[in-house]
Order: C-alpha cells, then structure tokens, then sequence
C-alpha cells in the first residue's frame, strides 16, 4: 500500500505538469447546457475517459512484464529477467523525473511534440461536439499523448510485476490526477463566465498558479518521482534480504 | 464514371455512399471511408468529429474490456473470487455490447450488403467470426460456466479497422501521382471576370473564359497566355522534360504545371473539351478495367470466400470432438479470420494502378492492367516505317545549284512551293523558312500530276519536277546532272510514297530539278529522315534480345536501307493496310505474341491486330484510337522504358499474389491446426495486407524518382487537391 501511496502523492504533485496542455483541454471543454450536474458529469466522463487508457497502459504493460519475467514465485528467486527489468524501468523513471529539472532529451521532446500536434488537431474537434460520447472519446485520445509523467508512471508499472499492480500503479496515478483536472475544469468555467478569459481559458486558467509555484511544485514532483525510480532501480540490484516490504 | 472519394480509384462491386459534410461521396472500401472521414474532419467539422467519437468510444470500450480480460488470464483473481470472476464476465458483456455496435456496425453492414447480393465478403467473414465470439461468450456467461471471448471478438474489430485503415491510407499513397490526374474533371479554375477572382467548377469554364494560374498550380484549360511570362513543364502531355517558355500569346495546355510565374490565360475551349480531361477519363477507364490476372483472383476468392467458411464450421466440429467447445469455436474463429483474401485482392489492382500512374506520368497512356500483361510477355516489335521511325515526310538533305545564287534558288522555288500541298513542295517550303526566305506566292502556278509544277514569279516562268518535266519544257541540264538521266526525278502526284522514284545510289533519296529562264539551275535531294531516337531505340531493344521487324508500304529500296540503317534483320516492303495485318499474323505464327508500333492514324487496322498496338505521336484522335498503349509525338525512345515497366508490373504482381497466397495458406494451416489465436490471426491478416501495399510501394518508388521534382513543385505549391 505503501507504493501505490508514494505513487499516488508523485501524481498528485506531478498533475502541475498537467496545468500545461491537458489543463487547457479541460477549460476548453466548458460547460454542458443541461446545468452543473451535467457539466460536472462531462468533465467526470472526461476523466474516466483518461484513466481508462492510463489504466489500460498500465494492465498491458504489467501483463507484457510477466510474461517476460514469468509469475513471481515460481523461480526459487526473482528471475534475472525480472531484475533487468526493473533496472531498465527503474532507470527510464529517473530520466523523467529528471525531465522536471529541465533536462530533457531532444530526439524525444520533438517526438512528443510532433504526436501531440496530430493528436491535439483531432481532439481540436471532439472539443466542440455535444453529447457525453464526445468527452469520453476525448479523454480517451487526450490520454494517448506523450507525457513524461504518464512514461514515468507506465516505466514504472512495467516493473511492478503483474497486470493487477500495473493497473493499480495507473489507477492510483490517474487517480492523483484528479483534482487539478477538475479544477482546472471548474476554473475554466469560472474565468469564461467572468469574461475574464481573454481570448483563451487556455492562458487565463495557466495563470491562476503563479509561475514560481508551479516550478517548486514540478521540482518536489520530479523529486518524487526519481525517488520512485530509484526505488524501482534497487529492486533490480539489490540482494533478495534488502528487498523491503510493500514496496 | 465515379470513383472513390478517397483513393480516386474505381468503386468496385462493394461501394460505399456517406453524406460527408452534407455531400454524398462514395468510397470503395471502408478503409477509405475511415480515412477521408478522418482526413478531411480536420478541415470538415461535424461528421468527422462523428467517426472520431465512434473511435474514441470505441476505444473506451475495447480498452476496458481488454484490461479485465488481461487481468482475467494472468490469474489475479484467484479460485476464492469466483463470484469476483462471474463479476467481470457480466462487465465483459456490457461492456462488449455497444463495442459491437459502435465498431462492429460497418462489417455487419459490408456483410448484409454483400449477403443481399448473394455472395460473401471478407466482411462476412469478420462478422461471423465476431458474431460467433460473442454468442458463445454470452451463453457462457448466462450459464455461468467457463471462459469468454468477448476480448477476442473485441481485438478482430478494432485490428481489422486499423488494417482498413492503413491500407487506405498507403493506397492513397499509391494513388498520389495519379490525383490531380483523376481528379482533373472536378477541379476548380480561378477565373477572373470584372477584376475579381473567384473559384469556379471546371465544367463552368468556356472558351474566351479568362483564367488566372498561379505558379505551381496545373495549367486546367487550354488556352492562350495574355499577360504574364513563365515556363511550363509539359512532360505529363509531351513527354518533354525540359521546360517551355510561355510569353504573351503562347499557347498553353490544360495539364502542364506552371512552374514559374503568375499565368492570365483565355480559354480555347471548354473546360471538359481538353485533351487533359480526354486523359484523365481514359485514364479512369483504364484503371477500372480488370486486368486478366486480377479476374482470376476475382474468380478465385469468389469461391475461396464460401469455402472458408465451410472450413471454419469443419475445423470447430473437428475440434469439438477433443477439446472443450470453446477452444474449438476459437480455432474456427482464427479460421475466419486468418483466411480473409484482402492482401490477394490488392495483390494485381495496386501494382498495375502504379505501373498506369507511372506511365501517365511521363505522357504515356496504357490502357489498362491487361496491356501491361501481354505487353510482358512481347518478345517481338514490329514497326512501322514511316512517321514512326522517320520524320513522315520528306525534307531538303542536299542542294545543288548552277548558274544562280542560293538564296535565288531557294526564293523562286519557294515561291512556287507555296501554290502546291504536295510533300516536295512543303518540303521547300520549310527550307525557305529555316533559311529564313520570305517569298512571295507564284502567279498562274500548274500543277501536271506525275511530273511537277510550273507557274510565274516576279514575271518569270518557274517550274520544279523530274528531270523529264525539264525537258519537257525543252530546258538545258547541265553536263554532271545529266549523266544521272536514268535517275528518273521526282513526279508529283497525290501518292507521295509510290510515285517519288528513287536514286537508285542512295536508295532512299528523291531528286527533284528546278528551273528558269531555258535552264535547270537546281537539283533538290529530298528524303525522310530517319528520327534522331530511332537508332538509340532500336539499338536498346536488341540489346534487350527483342526480335525486330519493319512493315512498311513503301518500296523495298527504302525500306531495305532503313532496315539496314537500324540494324533491323527482318523488314516486309510495299504492304498495303491489309496486307500489314496479314504479314503480322504470319509473323505472330513463328514468333509469338507482337506488338505492332505505328503512327496510330494510317496503321489502326493494324495496331488493333497486334497483341499490343503501341501509337506513337497521334494523339489528336485519341478516343477513336485502336492503340493499347499510346506514347507522346517525338517519344519512341521511352519505348524500351514501357517494356521494362510492364516486365515490372508482372513480375510485382506474380510476387504479390504469390505472398499472399503463402502467407495465406501458412496461415490457414496454422489456424486449421489450431495453433493460433484468433488475435494472432487478424494481426497477421492486417499485416499481409500491409505487406503487399509496402512491397509494391517499393518496388515502384525506385522507378518514380524521374516523376517526383514534378509532384515537388505540385506539393510545394499546395495546390488543392479536389
């Protein structure tokens, strides 16, 4: 339990990572005609619709991950395979986190970029579409966008052992994920009901966390997380005895 | 005719009709159905937006049931969670319902639609296998006993729509060349009127219409330049790579880009009155026609297709026997699934579709998939002589003079060459104008058939004709051109190549005399000259090993010397039309299949007798034409290019049909066996489709590169694809 609350608070500080670009998305999805019920029925639908791929990379990945490594228990120790994997998911954890320090990888940023172009042009569109299928299709794709955070996460789930500590790995994520998205829902509608969003709630809404707060955050955030990935990275190196319980 | 929307290919029996953006399009296959939906919403809101909720939806749905069912098979939940198991069964069903809906639709639909036409598709083969999945999972789940497969039935729909979809998409990739070509009717003219533009449908455009091209757009009307200079590249009509000027006055071709400056044209006839939309409908004719080899794979999934099925039904009764039911229904399933002949149904159309797209490139029409077929297995080339492989008409090679200066000669005889149509006569004609001799036109002019003409310039009585004409009219020769008495000269007459005799020393010259005042003061050597790119084709074709042959109707000494020039062994002379199309036939008798290359507009009869009739340079007629392929005027050294092309085209459809037969039938084997999964199985169904579209992409890009600066300027212009 332990892990998936260490998951669970890296999330939390990392979703300041969100306000960016999935930030917009949720200001831009506005309000539903039918009332507050429903809007918030949007934006939860939005949600779900996020997780649910988050949970998907998450139960793909830690299934993919035990059948390289086999079940656990079945070896008389951890399997070699298991251990790799562990190294390579813990290491791959560390380079995201460090991606909240300002490093970066230039192949991969530009990758990232050129996917979310594709993507934010077709979700441009869902935006703008009525009903309630339109948010969940939308947070669907708006969950296939390159992120750091969710690599992070999905690395981390890879080396978790299993679909079941996979899916809850992403789940605690998406979880964490949570409140910023529907606050930055609501203070999409706040700042358009006021006029006071310019020409984008996109902007307006970014603005409501000060710069320098957002930098502190996205650094415990970073922090948390290549803690995370350090923690993943021992599980492969270290001794079976120093292997420490629930995490 | 009407072609998909997507692709610009040919609707075949399948067709699909969307309203898309309150327009009715029709589309050939879902595949391109999916992908104009997705292509054009970027632009195109509301429906578009439409497809991509179904997906996202869709997506919402396969994902969750993809999760618990991993979650399912990587034993999470343990003998104690039964009631945890019979839980996620329930969710599975609910959750495989509307995914059922929501993705299963169009290939139930395909299905339907193909089953009211009383025969089976691979869409009957998805729906089954699909349909089946989910009514033995939902039994079981009501029973309350064993393993579903709603993650099965969920993984065929969405990988089959991902192969659909990516075969669109590297289709219309294929196709690319070939857009602005098909798509040429639907087209949109800036047409300039009281000093506005405004865009306008091509069929509205009519002659004196004023058009306004921008650089790197393609030139949609026939016309004449009235302001503006640029340079066209008019490779897609002439075959030329080098660029021509246009200034004022300029006469320029629908079809051609231009490349530099901005164009303001006045339209010389209708919109859809130019050669380019006469192309560009052949064009579509000939991609709609069935290529023999495509038939046979037509013919073959026709019975294929039921087959499978029975296969399927045999393979789960099979396996019943001796494994629990559901495993063996599974195996039927992988059956289905796996046997769908979509990578054989590409395997001939795309390979074809490209050699066409290619040749039509360079100016070059085929018409149609068969051509190329036969044309593969040629390893004879009759030509004609001339007009094919000469100018087709005589020109000026020698001058003699005596007793007057050149440019007299070439005045006088000029002068009375412009009252006459006959070939000599325009022969001195051109000469007078590349000397660049302006004459008057002669007064009183004659002309005596069989012996020459005579009429007065400046005065003066003038007369060109044989050396018997002269001395008819009682003039002196002189001394060294006498001795040539018996060359006979040259008689005019109506029948240019049976009448002009020959020099008997130089076989393939004509002499004419020319006179004033009481003497003979020229003597013209005429002849047909050979094209410069004759020798170097001839030349490449032997090298190739291809037997060559001269049928000509004109007299053995001329045809014998071509022959020779050419390094040609075989040659028949003085053949009259009929007379070609017998000597063809014998020749087919020894050597096989032949393909006949003439002028298009005397040799028809006999072109339309060959295995494949090649015209060179006719294009005025073109509809009326009996040619299969037709090659630009001044193109026949793209000749061995088309030969090599059609090797290609037959070889890369051997190669697709025999790795989609392969792989099909490994396949087959595997999911009869048993051995794979029906996931398994439509993954490798998408990708044999793949595999075919990416082998024929290849195989062609190497040979495209001459095309590709012209689809640069096209792209980098961004001209509006319709």
């Amino acid at each position: 339990m332990l892990h998936y609350l260490l998951v669970f608070l890296a999330g939390l500080a990392g979703s300041v990572h969100c306000l960016g670009m999935c930030g917009g998305f949720a200001c831009a999805l506005g309000r539903d005609p039918r009332g507050a019920a429903a809007t918030l029925r949007r934006h939860l639908v939005y949600n779900l619709g996020r997780a649910t791929t988050y949970c998907f990379l998450g139960v793909t990945i830690g299934f993919l991950g035990l059948l390289l490594c086999g079940h656990e228990g079945e070896a008389s120790t951890v399997s070699l395979a298991q251990r790799i994997l562990a190294v390579v998911s813990g290491v791959l954890i560390v380079f995201a986190g460090l991606q909240f320090f300002g490093f970066s990888l230039g192949r991969w940023q530009g990758l990232s970029a050129s996917g979310a172009r594709l993507l934010t042009r077709a979700l441009g569109r869902l935006l703008k579409a009525p009903g309630s299928g339109a948010p969940l299709a939308f947070g669907v794709l708006n969950g296939l966008l390159p992120c750091p955070l969710v690599y992070a996460f999905v690395a981390q789930a890879a080396g978790s052992g299993g679909p079941l500590p996979g899916f809850l790995t992403m789940a605690a994520f998406s979880l964490a994920t949570f409140p910023v998205m529907l606050m930055m829902g609501g203070a999409g509608l706040w700042l358009r009901s006021r006029g006071a969003a310019g020409s984008s709630p996109y902007s307006g809404a970014a603005a409501l966390i000060r710069t320098e707060r957002r930098q502190q955050l996205l650094r415990l955030a970073g922090g948390l997380i290549v803690l995370l990935g350090l923690i993943t990275f021992a599980r492969g190196v270290m001794p079976m005895s120093a292997h420490v319980h629930g995490l | 005719m009407s072609s998909c929307s997507h692709c610009l290919l040919p609707l075949g029996r399948l067709a699909q009709q969307r309203e898309v953006n309150g327009e009715p399009h029709h589309f050939c296959c879902y595949g391109c159905c999916l992908a104009y939906q997705v292509h054009h919403g970027e632009t195109d809101e509301p429906e578009a937006a439409a497809l991509l909720i179904r997906l996202g939806v869709g997506g919402f749905l396969a994902m969750n049931i993809m999760l618990f069912s991993l979650l399912l098979y990587s034993g999470t939940f343990g003998p104690a969670d039964t009631w945890m198991v019979k839980l996620v069964h329930w969710l599975l069903w609910i959750l495989a319902t509307p995914l059922l809906v929501v993705l299963g639709g169009p290939f139930l639909r395909g299905a339907w639609q193909a089953a009211r036409q009383g025969h089976v598709s691979t869409d009957t083969l998805v729906s089954v296998a699909v349909l089946a999945a989910y009514g033995y999972s939902a039994g079981q789940v009501l029973s309350g006993t064993g393993a579903v497969y709603f993650d099965t039935a969920t993984m065929v729909l969405v990988l089959f729509m991902l192969g659909r979809y990516l075969e669109a998409r590297a289709r219309v990739q294929a196709a690319r060349s070939l857009a602005p070509m098909l798509a040429a009717e639907r087209a949109q003219v800036r047409v300039y009127a009281d000093g506005i533009d405004t865009m306008q449908p091509l069929r509205t455009v009519e002659a004196g219409t004023v058009v306004r091209v921008l650089p790197g757009e393609r030139i949609p009307v026939d016309g004449v330049v009235l302001e503006g200079h640029s340079e066209c590249d008019e490779a897609i009509l002439t075959g030329q790579p080098e660029r021509q000027v246009k200034a004022p006055g300029a006469t320029v071709h629908a079809g051609t880009v231009n490349a530099r400056g901005q164009l303001l044209l006045r339209a010389t006839a209708a919109g859809n009155a130019t050669r380019w939309i006469q192309i560009s409908r052949l064009v579509q004719e000939a991609l709609a026609r069935k290529s023999s080899l495509g038939n046979t794979v037509d013919r073959l999934a026709a019975i294929f297709l039921p087959l499978v099925l029975l296969l399927a039904v045999a393979t789960v009764v099979f396996w019943s026997a001796r494994v629990p039911l559901g495993q063996a229904l599974l195996t039927g399933l992988a059956v289905l699934v796996v046997a769908c002949p979509c990578s054989l149904g590409l395997a001939a159309s795309l390979a074809t579709t490209l050699g066409i797209a290619q040749a039509a490139h360079r100016g070059i029409l085929i018409r149609g998939g068969e051509v190329l077929e036969r044309l593969a297995r040629v390893r004879t080339i009759a030509f004609d002589k001339t007009g094919t492989l000469t100018q087709g008409r005589p020109q000026v090679v020698d001058l003699w003079i005596d007793a007057a200066f050149e440019h007299e000669v070439i005045y006088r005889t000029a002068a009375l060459a412009r009252t006459s149509e006959h070939p000599l006569s325009t022969a001195i004609a051109e000469l007078a104008r590349e000397r660049g001799v302006s004459a008057s036109i002669a007064k009183h002019a004659q002309a005596y058939p069989g012996a020459g003409v005579a009429g007065e310039v400046d005065g003066q009585l003038v007369a060109i004709g044989s050396s018997a004409f002269m001395s008819a009219l009682g003039w002196e020769m002189p001394l060294a051109w006498s001795h040539a008495r018996n060359f006979a000269g040259a008689s005019f007459s109506h029948e240019q190549e049976s009448a002009i005799e020959a020099n008997p020393t130089h076989a393939s010259h004509t002499l004419a005399f020319a006179g004033w005042a009481g003497r003979v003061r020229a003597r013209i050597a005429l002849a047909d000259k050979l094209l410069p790119e004759a020798d170097k084709t001839t030349a490449v074709l032997r090298e190739r090993g291809m037997m060559l042959v001269l049928l000509s109707g004109d007299r053995e000494t001329v045809v014998a010397s071509t022959a020779r020039a050419l390094g040609i062994p075989t040659w028949r002379a003085q053949l009259l039309p009929e007379g070609k199309v017998d000597a063809l036939r014998d020749l087919a008798r020894q050597c096989g299949p032949i393909a006949m290359v003439g002028d298009g507009l005397n040799d028809g009869p006999v072109l339309a007798a060959a295995s494949v009739g090649i015209a060179v340079g006719a294009a005025a007629d073109l509809a009326r034409e009996s040619a299969d392929i037709v090659l630009p005027r001044r193109a026949l050294d793209s000749l061995p290019w088309v030969l090599c092309l059609a090797a290609r085209v037959r070889r890369s459809v051997l190669v697709n049909i025999a790795w989609a037969l392969g792989y099909n039938a490994i396949a087959l084997t595997l999911a009869v066996a048993g051995v794979l999964q029906p996931v398994v199985a439509a993954a490798l169904m998408a990708g044999s489709s793949l595999l075919v579209v990416g082998r024929s992409l290849r195989a062609h890009r190497a040979y495209a590169e001459p095309v590709a600066a012209a689809d640069a300027v096209e792209a980098g212009a961004g001209l509006a694809r319709v």
